[in-house]
């Protein structure tokens, strides 16, 4: 396994999945806009080998106003198709702007989805602005801090969130920044699922 | 037909245990996959993810 741990994220290869495909394919389109986003699922411990798919994918994108999100929804429409609406206007005002996701897909696919919401918490804001850069194969896409991953994952509570925050915490505990993962375990209340399910 | 007696505290017991198991095999999946070439771990992974 070689993954190179920079001052600005991760840098690796991989064989990529079909899930990577959509993934990739659709920060693609976000990087062209330059449009700050940050992926903050499961997907998170996928990119990184966990053996499991996901019908979805969650991100947070920056509020880039109705005629930014026009913009950028034009954009999108050319290869995915959103299942809540066909109406920007609509999507952004009744759905992003109110705090609820919107989900787009492959033209023709129900799944996999990009489920995009607006940052609504302090924690989103935060995770927005302290993303991790991660490029894989030459492409680029922005993750949650692992130090964030882990303990949010263990807050989800899930047999499948807590296997997500082994896997992470597993591969890479040699690597994490100690004090934010303690600081966040102890915040989001998970002290005791941490010491029970990380080893 | 008649069904078996069912002892729920049983089944709590064998559930929490299978997901203990669980647990142990992500620390082997991981241990293995450390010491593979990426593209070794992410083709079987592929295996997985892309089943239809």
């Amino acid at each position: 396994m070689e993954f190179e741990f920079t001052k600005d994220g991760i840098i690796f290869e991989k064989v990529f999945n079909d899930l990577d495909d959509f993934v990739f394919g659709f920060m693609e389109i976000l990087d062209s806009g330059n449009i700050g986003y940050v992926i903050v699922s499961g997907y998170v411990s996928i990119l990184f080998g966990r053996s499991r798919s996901s019908e979805d994918v969650d991100m947070i994108i920056q509020d880039l106003g109705l005629e930014g999100f026009k913009k950028l929804w034009d954009k999108l429409l050319e290869t995915y198709e959103c299942h809540n609406t066909e109406d920007p206007i609509e999507a952004y005002n009744e759905y992003l702007k109110t705090g609820h996701a919107i989900r787009f897909s492959l033209k023709n696919n129900f799944i996999p989805n990009m489920e995009v919401k607006h940052p609504k918490t302090s924690l989103d804001e935060w995770v927005l602005e302290n993303r991790k850069k991660t490029v894989v194969n030459g492409k680029t896409v922005y993750i949650s801090p692992l130090e964030l991953q882990i303990p949010y994952k263990l807050f989800l509570g899930s047999g499948k969130d807590i296997e997500d925050a082994r896997h992470l915490h597993t591969l890479f505990k040699d690597k994490l920044e100690k004090d934010i993962l303690e600081d966040f375990t102890k915040k989001l209340g998970v002290g005791e699922a941490s010491r029970k399910y990380l080893k | 037909m008649k069904t078996p007696h069912i002892d729920l505290k049983e089944l709590e017991e064998q559930k929490k245990q299978n997901f203990l198991d669980r647990l142990k095999f992500i620390d082997q999946y991981v241990q293995w996959m450390k010491k593979q070439e990426n593209k070794t771990w992410s083709t079987q992974q592929k295996k997985i993810t892309d089943k239809k």
